[in-house]
């Protein structure tokens, strides 16, 4: 029973050999692939239901018991982010032979797709810190051998800021883990968090936590730590900048998320009080930056900073509903990243440009398109009554009970540039004259997994009175540490 | 209840298919009858016996987010304005839109917009209400844009987005803080818990909230900019949304939260004072406006700055004059801009400075242009709705009390008076620039594009109907009075109030006398209007909010790009310095914030001469490979240090580290020098010497920082570590003496088969884009 939670972590790198293995029949890989995250999202689906009904799963590797060996904790939070990876990664694998061309796809596109997945259900999945850094490294070595994929020389240029950078951060990541284990002389995040609650997080603890604060907000892409994020994220193929939107920088902010809602929970006033202040400032520039392009794909990888603003901004506020607020929030930046991503991607394949400045009208041969952006438009900016929304209020009224009105109305404020931000693109590149000479590409494929990730937005909004409740459950586990120790150490 | 909004969103649905059939029967028929039925359904409630009404639909319950629908006086009134004026707006639309056009995407719009401005009406839940409210805006906009090739459509239909989702984001704000303090998302709880609300330190934040969003969306000063623009849109929805229903949602805010804040002096203060500038400054404008579309834009916002302000007098004869003219408003008003549209349609143009003379080619349409204007006017006739409402504006002007009030109110109720007849002498002005100008004096007929002629019967009947409700209500004023605008006056005041009787006649009294003057001096300044219309060349001059629009958008864009351009330069090295900058300024506060450095030499192996030679010369290497000039140099002396680790691992008795450590060192090193021997040079940077400063700074002090971390972390030992469980089970359960190897392919194999997985990711990455280059390269 407790070997369900290594399956979703497993059967994407199983899947990803055997990819690797067919690389050369492209036909074959695509089906298999789709077979295969269809497969997975069931099974994540069915373990989710049972952690959700059942209490988490905890999986001890190996036989060596806690706090020794490597832990697996498929918790309500982990699961319901492998969920929603799954999600993202089953849209992607039905796009991803659409916008790729055979060649990219036959190297390998396949098996570092499944490798990324594995990573990234890892990070979410895993309860020991070291292992939290290997599975670090699976992910962003899949990540690196996907941005350079297609080897353009502008995704050469970027990738290498890219990889520099998060090398640099995983050099600092270990060496916060080796500090943290000097101290605590332990690994496991239960065991840590144990221990730092024994002595109170007193002495160089909080130092240690705030360095492991900005190895994952450099992940996470938070300000003022984003500057390799925009511009690496648009040089690859869509539907790896999908990916990367979607999955890589919520594994630094989900990273945040529990360790300082586990373990370094002791020195609120310090750390958790930053963190607002990283949260306006992550939304000022993130929409500054959004804002100060004409390039669509930029437009939306800017976006990603103030969602991240968002969410850490519950984390900062630290109370039940700005916790429920930030892991809704967390969930539905997931999906329509995903989507804006796709959507964008798809707009500049048939546009055949991704400057805004060159191309309007577009809504008399791709209505759907149009009318899709428009509808993705609103649930970015939180407009009721999609996923946004729901996020955006529990996160605003967790603020507003802590009196913290300043960031409250940032985030108002916020919420309207994010939607002119979008809306642009909608009235600039879709409204206007019909240009009679345009010569219409086929669209057929690219719509279905963007509808099929819209529908999950509208879904998380409309049918919020049958998700928050999940939600809202594991909020209240977030804000009591004791269940987690308790379930991973049996004491 | 919940019907009547469902029922339209529903159908909305189904436009699309009936569209297909608008050859052969105008989708529109099959539209009207949706209004007119809901008009129907409403229409019942209306009697002096009226009561509340609640109905509730579970949505998101856990979250306090319900359709709890609620029908009292005010939503009566508005619910039938919306459902009555809808009827006739599609009605009139049937002969304003030839089939030609994408009549699909119109009704789907009109249908979403009204059933969202029944969801504002009618929800008791603020959460819900303000969904609709910006459903509302998303229709607006879509319907402004609707002839989205025009630049003009696509500007405004932005403008008006922008300006009402802003409001609504706020009003959003005001509604979150009402309910932390109040504990219900339902607006009838909290009106029973306005003393909580009155005593909360935020009332001033909730009040602007709220306000901003009633102000933006009622399009008062200075939000009023999108409401001129918005004018794009096709004639039957500037008359539905932005005269008669949508712009009145920012009143229908103030009127159902004014129960809380009546008493509250800076309601009174804000309210009042923005509404009376905006009865001027609307007034004052209308009459510079060419486009006849953009004088009843102007007008409409003059109107809602009147109402607001009697809004915001909150007596009980200024509240029930304000509901009064929410209703003679939107005939008078609906009524004109239809006119205005028969008249563009008829002669193809809808400049004033071209038109002229019309009466003898359009007779109707001169009929109702006159009654409508003239109501608008004030004129005092006793046929005219128009004045009874101006008159009691008056009334309620002229008997506001400043009893206990600070100084400032206090002077706010000695002006109030002259402002209301200087902004009512400019809307006479307009009423009547707008009449004569566009039927009266001489004809331009070569200035036409069209040849002008009476409109169809069909365009006709719905401004028929409106002229009508103007002089029905203007005969019988208390026909509508006791069945529903008194309890409409009463949900607005939170009591109920004795009964009003209006009459046409007073007496000599002061109102009275207002009316008189604003009539007279308004003659007069119609016919010098040329004379005097310099003025406009002072006020507003070259001041104008429109251009503070455009400039506050184009710096949005510009600022925002000079501001990212500055940072985001592509400089690895920038990006570096700031993240490391960064890193270590707040690390380092955080650790003497905390205390958290100690240092103690306690537990610490003695340090002999080897070491310390040892650690000397991978310093010394350190250091030499920064100043370094050459390629090979610079690994060779990186090696140095990699080396001397290996070493250190083989005086401290780790063997198979030290052997791992000198593999992976030499390994390195060869792959380096193979990859340098393609690579450029080393070049010498330019860079000033203030950045060489600041990055001499940042990486000195990270390595003094990590240094401190880590003797600190050293020094900190407070527990025992899982390290002797792993001696000790490493063969008991491992079955190895090694414990290393133990740890890795036992203890902590998950970790390895990662490791191991990340290597064969890294050489299948390499060898992909290896042999994908290759492939390019051979086509």
């Amino acid at each position: 029973m407790s070997n369900l939670a290594v399956l979703p972590i497993i059967i994407p790198l199983i899947s990803g050999i055997i990819l690797a293995f067919f690389h050369k029949k492209v036909t074959v890989s695509r089906w298999l692939t789709r077979i295969l995250t269809i497969g997975n999202l069931g099974l994540v689906s069915y373990i989710t239901w049972i952690v959700f009904n059942e209490g988490s799963i905890i999986l001890e590797t190996g036989g060596w018991e806690a706090p020794y060996g490597i832990i697996l904790v498929a918790d309500p939070l982990a699961i319901t982010l492998v969920l929603t990876t799954n999600i993202v990664a089953t849209a992607c694998a039905f796009y991803a032979s659409h916008s790729m061309n055979i060649k990219e796809e036959t190297h390998y596109f396949y098996a570092f797709f499944f490798f990324l997945i594995t990573g990234v259900s890892g990070a979410f999945l895993t309860g020991d810190l070291f292992n939290l850094f290997v599975f670090f490294e699976v992910l962003l070595m899949a990540s690196y051998a996907l941005i350079v994929l297609g080897g353009g020389k502008v995704q050469l240029r970027e990738s290498i800021k890219y990889v520099l950078i998060n090398l640099f951060s995983s050099v600092l990541f270990v060496t916060a883990v080796a500090f943290l284990y000097s101290v605590v002389g332990t690994v496991n995040m239960a065991h840590i968090a144990e221990r730092v609650q024994e002595v109170d997080q007193k002495g160089i603890l909080t130092t240690i936590a705030v360095l492991l604060f900005f190895v994952f907000a450099t992940k996470a892409a938070l300000f003022p730590l984003y500057y390799w994020m925009p511009k690496s994220y648009i040089v690859p193929n869509p539907v790896v900048s999908a990916l990367f939107g979607a999955l890589l920088t919520k594994v630094g902010i989900y990273s945040i998320l529990r360790v300082f809602s586990l373990i370094f929970v002791y020195k609120l006033d310090l750390t958790h009080h930053a963190f607002i202040w990283f949260a306006g400032l992550s939304m000022i520039f993130g929409i500054i930056g959004a804002l100060s392009t004409s390039n669509i794909k930029l437009i939306v990888a800017y976006n990603i900073i103030p969602a991240i603003g968002f969410i850490i901004m519950g984390i900062g506020v630290f109370n039940q509903d700005a916790m429920s607020g930030a892991v809704y929030y967390l969930v539905h930046d997931m999906i329509i990243k995903c989507a804006l991503f796709l959507l964008v991607g798809t707009i500049a394949y048939v546009a055949g440009t991704s400057d805004l400045r060159k191309f309007s009208g577009l809504i008399h041969y791709y209505p759907v398109l149009g009318w899709l952006l428009f509808v993705s438009a609103f649930i970015l900016a939180g407009v009721p009554p999609f996923s946004g929304f729901i996020g955006k209020l529990l996160l605003l009224k967790g603020a507003l009970t802590n009196d913290e009105i300043v960031i409250v109305v940032l985030g108002l404020l916020s919420s309207l540039l994010i939607l002119y931000s979008i809306m642009k693109i909608f009235i600039q590149g879709f409204w206007g004259e019909k240009d009679e000479s345009f010569v219409k590409k086929p669209t057929k494929g690219f719509v279905g997994p963007v509808v099929f990730l819209l529908a999950f937005s509208v879904i998380l909004g409309i049918g919020a009175e049958f998700i928050y409740p999940s939600i809202d459950t594991i909020s209240t586990y977030l804000l009591d540490p004791e269940v987690y120790i308790d379930s991973v150490l049996k004491e | 209840m919940i019907f009547t909004v469902l029922i339209p969103l529903l159908l909305a649905c189904f436009v699309p298919l009936i569209s297909k059939l608008k050859d052969k029967i105008h989708t529109g028929i099959f539209i009207f009858f949706i209004p007119f039925v809901i008009f129907l359904y409403y229409i019942q409630f209306v009697g002096s016996d009226f009561t509340t009404m609640k109905q509730t639909i579970n949505w998101i319950p856990s979250l306090g987010v319900n359709f709890n629908f609620y029908l009292d006086g005010l939503s009566l009134l508005f619910v039938l304005l919306i459902s009555g004026i809808g009827a006739l707006v599609v009605l009139y639309s049937i002969y304003y839109l030839g089939k030609d056009e994408r009549l699909g995407h119109f009704y789907v719009y009109l249908l979403m917009f009204m059933a969202a401005m029944l969801g504002v009406v009618l929800s008791d839940n603020i959460y819900v209400l303000y969904t609709f409210w910006e459903l509302t805006s998303i229709s607006s906009f879509l319907l402004i844009g609707y002839w989205h090739f025009n630049e003009r459509s696509r500007y405004g239909a932005l403008k008006s987005m922008l300006i009402t989702v802003f409001g609504g984001l706020s009003m959003f704000g005001a509604f979150i803080l009402l309910s932390v303090i109040t504990d219900t998302t339902s607006i009838q709880s909290m009106i029973e818990q306005k003393d909580i609300i009155l005593n909360s330190t935020y009332l001033p934040f909730i009040l602007v909230l709220l306000l901003l969003g009633a102000f933006t969306k009622s399009a008062q000063f200075p939000f009023h900019i999108w409401l001129p623009d918005a004018m794009e849109a096709p004639t039957p929805v500037s008359a539905y949304l932005h005269s008669a229903t949508m712009v009145k949602a920012g009143l229908f805010l103030v009127a159902r939260f004014s129960p809380i804040f009546s008493s509250y002096e800076w309601f009174f203060i804000i309210v009042s004072i923005v509404g009376i500038i905006t009865l001027c400054w609307g007034s004052y404008m209308a009459v510079r406006q060419t486009d006849l579309k953009a004088i009843l834009a102007f007008s409409t916002i003059s109107q809602l700055g009147m109402i607001m302000a009697m809004l915001g007098f909150g007596t009980d004869l200024a509240i029930y004059a304000a509901v009064f003219h929410i209703l003679n408003h939107a005939t008078f008003k609906g009524s004109l801009f239809m006119v205005a549209g028969i008249v563009d349609h008829e002669t193809g143009t809808r400049d004033i400075r071209k038109l002229g003379g019309l009466l003898t080619f359009m007779p109707m349409t001169a009929t109702l242009a006159l009654f409508g204007t003239f109501s608008m006017a004030g004129i005092p006739l006793p046929f005219l709705n128009g004045f009874y409402s101006k008159e009691l504006f008056f009334d309620s002007s002229i008997h506001l009390t400043s009893n206990g009030l600070s100084s400032f109110a206090e002077f706010l109720v000695q002006v109030i008076p002259y402002l209301a007849v200087f902004g009512s002498i400019f809307t006479f002005v307009y009423s009547m620039y707008f009449f004569f100008g566009v039927f009266g004096g001489k004809n331009q007929l070569s200035l036409l594009p069209k040849k002008p002629h009476e409109a169809p019967i069909g365009m006709l009947i719905s401004p028929i109907i409106l002229v009508l409700g103007v002089i029905v209500i203007g005969l019988f004023p208390n026909l509508v009075n006791g069945t529903f605008l008194a309890h409409a006056a009463d949900a607005v005041k939170g009591t109920v109030a004795e009964e009003l009787h209006i009459l046409f006649w007073h007496g000599w009294k002061t109102p009275l006398i207002m009316s008189l003057t604003v009539v007279g001096i308004g003659i007069v300044l119609t016919l010098t209007r040329k004379k005097w219309a310099g003025v406009y060349r002072f006020i507003p001059g070259k001041l104008s909010l429109f251009k503070l629009y455009d400039i506050v958008l184009e710096k949005l864009n510009s600022v925002s790009k000079g501001i990212t351009k500055q940072y985001m330069t592509g400089s690895l090295r920038l990006y570096v310095a700031i993240i490391l900058g960064v890193t270590l300024t707040l690390t380092f506060i955080t650790m003497f914030a905390t205390g958290g450095v100690t240092i103690q030499f306690d537990n610490l192996a003695d340090v002999r001469v080897i070491e310390v030679s040892v650690v000397f010369i991978m310093i010394v290497a350190a250091i030499g490979t920064i100043f370094a000039r050459n390629n090979v140099a610079i690994i060779l002396i990186a090696g140095v240090v990699g080396y001397g680790v290996a070493v250190l691992f083989v005086i401290y008795r780790a063997p198979d580290l030290a052997l791992t450590q000198l593999v992976i060192e030499t390994v390195s090193v060869v792959l380096f020098l193979l990859c340098f021997y393609h690579m450029p040079k080393l070049r010498k940077r330019d860079e000033t010497k203030s950045s060489k400063s600041i990055n001499i700074i940042i990486s000195v002090g990270f390595g003094a920082l990590m240094t401190i971390i880590g003797i600190s972390a050293h020094s900190s030992k407070w527990f025992d570590s899982i390290a002797d469980y792993f001696i000790e089970t490493s063969y008991k359960l491992g079955g190895g003496h090694n414990i290393v190897n133990v740890i890795l392919v036992d203890m902590r194999g998950f970790d390895t088969l990662f490791e191991i997985t990340v290597l064969g990711i890294a050489a299948l990455a390499i060898f992909s884009l290896v042999k994908l280059k290759k492939n390019k390269e051979a086509e």
